[in-house]
């Protein structure tokens, strides 16, 4: 009984790693479908900078807040491979000295993690009554004198204060699934025989200048490629 | 000894008999006494619910309850409506009308030890979760159901068609037209949804707390036939 378990525990631990979960992104067909595409050594790279509003659609989690997205193709020679490492791409903002090297899941899922709402910060709910009525006419119970009937109004607010509720995305359990999606949607590393695709996350600091354009640069077998984004 | 006997059972007989006596003759004394009581109460003039209540004990009237009515009808403008001295207040107070509408979304209890487990039993519950053939893991919302819940994430699921069945990490979550507005936990997950005689349409999905996602599963079965009625156009 005891070795039945032992190998069913040991069957599903194999199966868990087994059971990877595909990176990156699909390559489309050819290096032509992308806006920018060069080959060097015999490695085609496409590119393109996706804009705001795809990022907001391609993520769940808000990227916008602090890096620009960068979807990059790679397809090696045939009967060959090619090594993906992040540390060979580079983006530059044209004309100036400002640069920045892929940042990794982790590093922008801590970024991204809203803080935590303050105790302060609470609901609070003000709601106002006000209650118009009519009044027969009586005798005072006291004085004994008649009292006339008529209109009554009376005013008063209630005021609820609620407990502090967290921020959306801003729980640990949040932090960890924004590094797992982008951890999943990013290029992914190491030796590639096929075509690879993915996207690279730029912690660029966002510039005044709507017309600047951004260098990516590549570097494959120490060669350098600079694609220029629109 | 023996010749006791009979007198012993006399006296017995004629204690128990004067006390039997005796008892009724207390109970009637309290009845009387209660009576008598009561007629105080309602028909001796200066008793508090003979003034109050009884307009015929204000009739037959002592001089002390004459004064006490004429202290009271002096302060009355109209002295001729004794029935008046009642004080009706009527205020209108608040009315509310409100509504309330639940409904049970998540999947409900399934117990095997009542109705056998899966293979046993024919209509079992679509949301039942068999371990062994998907995950040693509960499927994502059976516990919860897809309610909303202030740490959770919607998914709003829509282009897919009514009987599309809609999968959660294998696990069969229901009919897409009852799974427009999924709360999840957060975390990732496998959405997949199917028609019988088309291809299923896959997403990983991403749920954040407090979010909402929205997800267009168009099946290609859909797109195939939007393309072919676009074609014949």
């Amino acid at each position: 009984m005891k070795l039945r378990t032992c190998i069913a525990v040991a069957l599903m631990c194999v199966l868990s790693l087994s059971a990877e979960t595909p990176r990156g992104t699909v390559p489309r067909a050819t290096a032509d479908r992308y806006p920018v595409h060069a080959a060097q050594s015999g490695v085609t790279i496409g590119v393109t900078l996706l804009t705001p509003d795809q990022v907001r659609n391609a993520f769940a989690s808000d990227v916008n807040r602090c890096c620009l997205v960068v979807e990059v193709a790679l397809y090696p020679p045939k009967d060959s491979t090619v090594g993906v490492s992040l540390n060979n791409f580079v983006l530059r903002v044209t004309g100036t000295e400002v640069a920045a090297k892929p940042s990794g899941a982790k590093v922008l899922a801590a970024k991204l993690q809203k803080k935590a709402a303050s105790p302060q910060d609470r609901d609070i709910s003000i709601s106002p009554t006000t209650s118009v009525g009519y009044e027969s006419g009586g005798y005072d119970p006291i004085t004994g004198q008649r009292r006339g009937g008529g209109i009554y109004t009376s005013t008063g607010v209630g005021v609820g204060v609620g407990s502090s509720r967290p921020q959306p995305g801003s729980t640990d359990v949040d932090r960890n699934t924004m590094e797992l999606e982008l951890g999943e949607k990013a290029l992914p590393e190491g030796e590639a025989s096929a075509p690879v695709a993915g996207y690279l996350y730029f912690a660029l600091p966002k510039t005044k200048d709507k017309k600047a354009t951004h260098q990516l640069e590549y570097t494959v077998n120490g060669n350098k490629i600079v694609l220029t984004l629109p | 000894m023996a010749s006791n006997l009979p007198y012993t059972k006399l006296i017995v007989r004629s204690v128990s008999l004067g006390v039997l006596a005796l008892m009724k003759f207390m109970k009637t004394v309290a009845l009387g006494f209660s009576l008598f009581i009561f007629l105080v109460i309602f028909f001796v003039p200066g008793s508090a619910l003979g003034q109050s209540s009884s307009s015929e004990a204000r009739q037959t009237n002592s001089t002390e309850a004459n004064q006490n009515t004429q202290a009271v009808t002096d302060a009355k403008p109209n002295t001729q409506n004794d029935e008046h001295r009642h004080r009706y207040h009527v205020r209108l107070g608040t009315i509310g009308v409100g509504g309330a509408y639940s409904r049970f979304s998540g999947p409900f209890f399934y117990n095997p030890f009542w109705y056998g487990f899966y293979p046993y039993r024919l209509g079992y519950s679509p949301f039942f979760y068999d371990p062994f053939f998907y995950s040693p893991f509960y499927a994502p919302g059976y516990f919860g159901g897809f309610a909303y819940g202030e740490s959770k994430g919607e998914v709003k699921l829509s282009g897919a068609p009514k009987t599309a069945e809609v999968y959660l990490d294998g696990a069969y979550a229901g009919t897409a037209d009852k799974l427009k507005s999924i709360w999840l936990d957060p975390g990732a997950y496998d959405l997949s949804v199917s028609t019988p005689g088309g291809s299923p349409f896959h997403q990983r999905i991403y749920v954040l707390s407090g979010k909402s996602l929205k997800i267009a599963a168009k099946l290609p079965q859909q797109e195939t036939k939007q393309k072919t009625t676009e074609e014949k156009q």
